[in-house]
């Protein structure tokens, strides 16, 4: 029932790995504290407390100015341990040894209701006596959650998924009631709590609940020698897998994550509810370029997912379009145990009604997938290399006979991914890590020849192993020609084979052009870096796969 | 002022070497007389002619690498002289027969403080301060973000790591010599009374420190065949080497941790793999490497082993001691 009962579940669930015993945690967390501090476990667990009381810079400049710690250091273990919170409650562990117990046992309630918003009304130096007196009153493994809120950046390695599924199991209430009774403006109080964990489920909570989803396969070389006519071919989106609800009247929108987001996408629901029938749909959420009818880069929709109640000129510069693939529901029927080639007639027939009978236009919103029909495999194959030209990753492959069961179930639906683009290019700078990363060299820059010049085109800091990681660094750190800052620039001696996703030419870059997700996924130790590739070999690419560029 | 050449002792090829003495100290390659501080094996390389160190650090070393070197040994506080040098060694308090050496030459004193942490140790003698000239400290933990709990409540926050999991078989990784035999030590004074396996090396090294007069709690040497259910609610001490690997196929319902200083930070707890983290070491931290820097009076302060770029700084500004480089 305190802060300091809330610093052990997040010691907990920071060092257990086992989602089953994470759970077990959280349900002995919920059922040992009181209602209201649960609301406010819940209330930081779920992501909710994002308010930003005072920044880092601002912790760090205040601990440095009340213990006379020279700011050089403090930066200096900031590099370190790549988190202000943290840095500052490490810190205090040598200067906070006279303990005055008065807050010792502060319930979360009254530090989140009262202790922490009553700092925005003091004055700056008023303020820095507080968190210096709260700092010197709490036990010190309550510092790294107390500054974490304070900064605004309390997360936990849980999803909000875990959460909902431990609330869900202890209370027996199925885990879709549960996310819904979260979305929104969850305000911590007993009621909001007593609310969350009522056994009595209303109509409404009850008609939001979407079916399991189906999920799809790495493609297996066994589908070649089926017949081609047995499957549904779609191009595969990189958008966000969603079912579109409709019952009722009422419209929601659920994430493969169990996440309602009704409140990112209003628009969405708004047009979907004049539709007359009730329907579940499945399908894919995307931000539409309606110019070309292809999707735009994930990046644009990355906008949009995580803005709640978007303003009108946010939904003009990202547009989005919701793109159904299937038919589970309609008119309060089930009919995912129906075959998929005939969902899909019953998907084409209710879309032609509704595009014609609903008074508003919701075709500028909600489209069914194109279906791609290959005449044999090498076609089909022709086609996936053509994925890159609309933006999608390729194809998904279904079944024509299947039904809807759940869950990523074998030989119904496969996912026939476009190989990446690749360069070999060398490495040149380097620069330290933040969070989990932090205190090695892990942010890459890489570059190809032009002329006998290494011009830099890309970086990335995904790809490599943890051992490669810290081999690595150690190369760094005895092969840097100059420092600037957190950046060294580095002995040209080693090549990366670089994957991407996408190339083109780009007037912002100094090579001229630009990638997308570039990621590491060989270390070519096996070349000199006379063998990296260069820029021409980059052009050669770009010509390859968009032949449009150079026509002009 | 001195020239650097002229030190008493430098850095020559990556090692500290006193070339008035021809005399090597935790040399990485085979010289002919070598000086150990301790017996980890990142102080100690096969093939030198003559070592020579503390009688229980000669030992250790036997039991590792077996009989047939040549080491001559020395009583804590035992002076010898070498081409009219004296020598001696004294206690760090960082393992068993660990020690600083001090060189002492025409009225000027040297002291090399070999890896040491000031906490106590129920293992090893206490650390004991000696007044020197010249100090070459080692500074692996030199930020002050290193700040070490009682050792006895690391080894309670072990102890209800266990029991809180009565049906998993908790893995605990340490090094093999005295941080084992510390951690055991530790452990057997809390509330935990359940099984203590070792692996074959830690359990080795707990023979050897019994032998020496220490008292260590009794492990039984874990077997590669152990029937699964056995092992519940018991704790297994293994060195870090068996974390990666195939090793840990031999056991089921796992929970692991690792005990070393840089599980301090989080960053690194979740980087290293394992479940848990407990942030003991055997080195000083922050404020030990500053005690001890203070207390030995030092006028020239030399560091090593660790990133000493903020520690020196620090110095300079809050205490006015000028740190010196060697030159490589
Ligand atoms: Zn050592
Ligand atoms: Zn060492």
């Amino acid at each position: 029932m305190s802060l300091k009962k809330f610093s052990e579940l997040f010691g907990d669930l920071d060092s257990i790995n086992s989602t089953n015993n994470k759970i077990e945690v959280l349900k002995n967390y919920f059922l040992s504290n009181d209602p209201i501090d649960n609301s406010w476990a819940i209330y930081l667990l779920t992501g909710k407390s994002n308010k930003r009381f005072i920044s880092g810079r601002y912790l760090k400049n205040l601990f440095s100015q009340i213990y006379e710690y020279p700011q050089w250091l403090i930066d200096t273990c900031y590099l370190k341990v790549g988190d202000s919170a943290e840095v500052i409650s490490l810190l205090l562990k040598n200067k906070t040894n006279s303990r005055k117990k008065k807050l010792s046992n502060i319930s979360l309630n009254e530090l989140l209701s009262e202790t922490i918003p009553a700092l925005s009304k003091l004055n700056e130096e008023e303020k820095n006596l507080e968190i210096k007196n709260i700092w010197e009153t709490l036990p010190e493994d309550n510092h790294l959650v107390f500054n974490k809120i304070l900064t605004g950046t309390f997360r936990v390695g849980v999803s909000i998924g875990l959460i909902t599924k431990s609330i869900s199991k202890l209370f027996n209430i199925e885990q879709e009631i549960i996310s819904h009774r979260l979305m929104g403006d969850f305000k911590p109080s007993i009621d909001s709590y007593e609310f969350l964990i009522n056994k009595n489920i209303n109509l409404q909570e009850l008609n939001s609940k979407p079916f399991p989803f189906l999920l799809a396969n790495t493609i297996e070389d066994k589908i070649f020698k089926n017949s081609i006519n047995d499957f549904q071919f779609e191009w595969k989106y990189d958008g966000i897998r969603m079912q579109l609800i409709k019952r009722s009247g009422n419209v929601s929108l659920w994430t493969r994550g169990q996440e309602l987001v009704n409140e990112s996408f209003p628009e969405l629901v708004e047009k979907m509810s004049h539709i007359k029938d009730d329907f579940v749909l499945d399908g894919e959420l995307l931000v539409w370029n309606f110019k070309e009818q292809i999707a735009f880069d994930f990046s644009l929709l990355q906008k949009r997912i995580n803005r709640k109640s978007p303003t009108r000129s946010i939904q003009i510069k990202y547009p989005i379009i919701f793109i159904a693939y299937d038919l589970l529901e309609i008119n309060g029927r089930d009919i995912r145990e129906i075959k998929l080639e005939n969902r899909r007639i019953e998907l084409e027939k209710y879309f032609s009604k509704w595009q014609i009978k609903t008074e508003n236009n919701i075709s500028d919103i909600f489209k069914i997938c194109d279906l791609i029909f290959p005449k044999d495999w090498p076609d089909a194959l022709t086609y996936k290399e053509k994925s890159r030209e609309n933006n999608t990753e390729g194809l998904i492959i279904k079944k024509k006979t299947s039904i809807y069961s759940s869950g990523r179930k074998k030989g119904i639906w496969w996912k026939y991914k476009v190989d990446p683009m690749q360069l070999d290019a060398v490495l040149i700078y380097a620069k330290g890590g933040s969070g989990r990363r932090a205190g090695l060299y892990t942010d890459y820059s890489f570059a190809l020849w032009k002329d006998k010049e290494l011009i830099k085109f890309a970086s990335a800091y995904s790809g490599l192993t943890n051992i490669e990681i810290k081999e690595l660094d150690k190369w760094i750190r005895k092969n840097t020609i100059e420092k600037f800052g957190p950046v060294r620039s580095l002995k040209p001696e080693m090549v990366f084979e670089i994957s991407f996703e996408k190339i083109q030419i780009s007037k912002r870059h100094k090579s001229g052009i630009a990638v997308r997700f570039p990621r590491i996924t060989k270390w070519r130790k096996d070349k000199k870096i006379n063998d990296a590739d260069s820029l021409e070999n980059a052009y050669e690419l770009i010509k390859k796969y968009h032949e449009k560029y150079h026509e002009k | 002022m001195r020239t650097k050449k002229e030190y008493l002792i430098r850095y020559k090829d990556g090692n500290l070497y006193c070339e008035l003495a021809d005399i090597w100290i935790d040399p990485s390659k085979p010289v002919k007389k070598a000086l150990i501080t301790h017996a980890h094996f990142d102080h100690f390389t096969f093939g030198c002619e003559e070592y020579i160190s503390t009688k229980e650090t000669a030992i250790l070393l036997k039991e590792r690498v077996g009989d047939n070197i040549k080491i001559k040994t020395f009583e804590y506080g035992e002076e010898f002289k070498i081409n009219g040098i004296n020598i001696s060694f004294h206690p760090s308090g960082h393992i068993l027969g660990s020690s600083q050496i001090r060189f002492i030459f025409a009225e000027e004193k040297w002291l090399i403080s070999g890896d040491f942490k000031l906490q106590k140790d129920q293992t090893c003698k206490q650390y004991e301060i000696v007044k020197t000239d010249y100090l070459i400290s080692e500074c692996t933990f030199g930020l002050p973000i290193f700040k070490w709990d009682e050792s006895n409540k690391i080894a309670n926050d072990i102890s209800k790591w266990i029991t809180n999991s009565p049906e998993k078989t908790s893995l605990l990784f340490c090094y093999s010599l005295g941080k084992a035999q510390r951690l055991l030590n530790e452990i057997s004074q809390t509330n935990f009374k359940g099984n203590i396996y070792s692996h074959g090396s830690i359990h080795k090294m707990n023979n050897s420190y019994r032998k020496l007069g220490i008292d260590i709690k009794d492990t039984i040497k874990i077997e590669n065949k152990k029937k699964i259910d056995e092992l519940k609610g018991s704790l297994i001490l293994l060195p870090p080497s068996l974390s990666k690997g195939s090793y840990l196929k031999n056991f089921k319902n796992i929970q692991t941790a690792f005990a070393s200083g840089w599980m301090s930070i989080r960053a690194l707890r979740k980087r290293s793999g394992y479940d848990k983290g407990f942030a003991i070491s055997d080195h000083a931290d922050w404020d030990g490497i500053l005690e001890v820097v203070k207390k030995s009076e030092a006028k020239n302060v030399f560091f090593h082993h660790g990133d000493s770029e903020a520690l020196s700084k620090y110095l300079l500004e809050k205490e006015s001691i000028n740190v010196l480089l060697f030159s490589k």
